[in-house]
């Protein structure tokens, strides 16, 4: 006998996902939907702010860095919550940039040389546990895994 | 964010009440570059209330350390949120800015 599976049941337990438009005031909305999502899926408040964290320096970049047309765009954010793990995927139309590729900052430089430059992606890196790039119909797709 | 400043003889201190992100941190770069402009070179960030903090918060804070420093005057930090100060330590910044654990603290050292 055929066995039918519901999409439905497939999906994992808990996940969201929204768009947001190419604006940096669209970081309050990003900080409510995945503040909303961690309380729901019990992500301790300290981890919430590192995700949080992450995916704004990620979306700051991407905003003042990505588009060049001036049109407005939608960064798509969809997070997962996966066995002990958070699996946040963000898709972009934006110009190529692979941040896994993007130089380490000098953090024990004497202090009248230190530089703000890269420090965004430093602080992804410290904290999340597994980052992934891939360019993809026109897109970059960043997917980032914080282990909980 | 809302920022209150208050002015004492001696030094000003800012605090920061909310997020400190992309969003908010030019305004904050422009509250606490009048300060200084108009000749405050002891200047105290109470951070008690301060929930979040981007690398946008930090090119400011940075940006005002050296500017403070070519002036002989002198940036204290106070009443961090333990994640907070993480974000510090992870860029290296706790190398060279006085982290006080209270405002009281932070009155001393500034």
């Amino acid at each position: 006998m055929a066995h039918f599976e519901n999409p439905e049941q497939k999906k994992p337990m808990g996940s969201i996902s929204f768009a947001l438009k190419n604006n940096l005031s669209e970081l309050d909305v990003l900080c409510e939907h995945l503040s909303g999502f961690c309380r729901s899926c019990g992500v301790s408040k300290r981890q919430t702010f590192e995700i949080n964290l992450a995916l704004d320096e990620l979306f700051t970049n991407i905003i003042n860095h990505g588009f060049t047309d001036g049109d407005e765009h939608h960064v798509q954010v969809t997070c997962v919550s996966e066995d002990n793990a958070l699996k946040i995927t963000i898709e972009d139309d934006g110009i190529p940039f692979n941040p896994t590729d993007a130089p380490h900052p000098n953090l024990k430089c004497a202090f009248k040389d230190r530089e703000i430059g890269g420090l965004g992606i430093h602080l992804i890196r410290s904290y999340m546990d597994h980052i992934e790039y891939r360019r993809r119909g026109g897109k970059n797709v960043l997917v980032l895994t914080k282990e909980l | 964010m809302d920022i209150t400043e208050t002015k004492h003889e001696q030094y000003s201190v800012f605090k920061l009440d909310g997020r400190l992100d992309s969003n908010t941190a030019m305004g904050f770069e422009q509250k606490l570059f009048d300060c200084i402009e108009n000749g405050t070179q002891r200047l105290i960030l109470d951070f008690q209330d301060l929930d979040y903090i981007s690398s946008a918060g930090l090119r400011v804070i940075l940006k005002a350390t050296k500017n403070l420093k070519s002036a002989e005057g002198k940036l204290v930090l106070c009443a961090m949120q333990d994640y907070v100060k993480e974000v510090f330590e992870i860029s290296g910044f706790d190398s060279f800015l006085p982290i006080e654990a209270t405002l009281d603290d932070a009155i001393k050292t500034v």
